[in-house]
């Protein structure tokens, strides 16, 4: 049986095995540039198209909306899933800031902008308006939701109303609430609520299958609703799925746009 | 692996540096428009509901 002449001399196996370590190395750092690339991928390449579907999304509902209203307008029903549903105002995320509702909390959906839960209750009616939105990626229109703070504005616009929203005290506020929210012109008229919404902060951490949140009566199912709440659900912590933010809020003030100029917006979008 | 790539790649010279390039331009392309956006649908970060 004849050798390998290659693999019998000591400085050839030396060699060989040196190839064989950088090609692993190679490969590793090959591994980690793809990582990378994905880690960008999902805060910028996904942005991207989110901020084009948005942007659609929002065409259409200005279109919908300029269009004449039909038969049955008036009556308050959601639309098809993916449709746009109405449009979401934060002044506390910044100045100007809204985005596009869709109808459904699906991952196809919740890639064009926040979504309404189907089921929960539209603006103008009893109930819990919920709305579902990424926290990163996909334009993370919910980013900045843990930054928000008891009696911020939370501002639905819809074909015919404004509908404004104040969040509810957090918990650890609720106890000298009187005094502190005297201090805050915000804060007029809004205290925790009592009865069936005692358990209903203006912001809890839940376990993702808490699905009694976004109840009519959040944690309480089947109780019927008295009151008209706006509640916003999305992941925490930042990059992690392990629970859900879920801010509460309370209906404080609604306008007719029919009373006013097209332009006219309510002074809480100004940070009031 | 990269040098074993080069070795490899055909022609020689700038025809070997333009294959180089459109094998990692058709790569990269591979990456975000298929194997990223599927890995995207399956990482557990996307999910911002509640009770599903």
């Amino acid at each position: 049986m004849i050798v390998e002449p290659a693999l019998a001399d000591p400085r050839m196996r030396r060699e060989s095995r040196r190839a064989a370590v950088r090609g692993l190395g190679e490969l590793v750092l090959t591994l980690g540039i793809v990582v990378l690339l994905f880690a960008g991928y999902e805060v910028f390449v996904t942005g991207w198209t989110a901020d084009g579907a948005q942007s659609a999304a929002s065409a259409d509902l200005d279109r919908t909306w300029a269009a004449p209203a039909g038969a049955g307008a008036g009556a308050v029903t959601a639309p098809a899933v993916g449709k746009p549903a109405l449009r979401l105002h934060i002044p506390g995320l910044g100045p100007g800031w809204a985005r596009t509702v869709l109808e459904g909390v699906g991952q196809d959906v919740l890639a064009s902008g926040p979504g309404h839960y189907p089921g929960s209750a539209l603006p103008g009616t009893p109930g819990n308006v919920a709305l579902a939105g990424h926290r990163v990626g996909h334009g993370a229109p919910f980013d900045g939701l843990g930054e928000l703070h008891s009696c911020d504005a939370l501002v639905l616009e819809t074909r015919g109303e404004w509908f404004v929203y104040r969040l509810l005290p957090f918990p650890g506020e609720v106890a000298g609430w009187t005094r502190s929210a005297a201090a805050r012109p915000r804060c007029k008229g809004i205290d925790a609520l009592g009865g069936s919404y005692s358990s209903t902060p203006g912001r809890e951490i839940v376990p993702p299958t808490a699905g009694e949140v976004v109840a009519p009566v959040p944690r309480r199912p089947g109780v019927a609703p008295e009151r008209q709440l706006l509640t916003l659900t999305t992941c925490h912590p930042r990059f992690s799925a392990r629970q859900r933010l879920v801010l509460h809020a309370v209906l404080v003030t609604t306008y007719a746009k029919a009373g006013h100029p097209p332009q006219w917006r309510p002074s809480e979008l100004d940070g009031i | 692996m990269y040098a074993w790539i080069w070795r490899h790649l055909p022609g020689s010279g700038p025809v070997r540096v333009l294959a180089a390039a459109t094998a990692v331009a058709v790569l990269l392309a591979a990456l975000v428009l298929l194997a990223f956006p599927a890995l995207d649908a399956v990482l557990p970060y996307a999910d911002v509901d509640v009770g599903s």
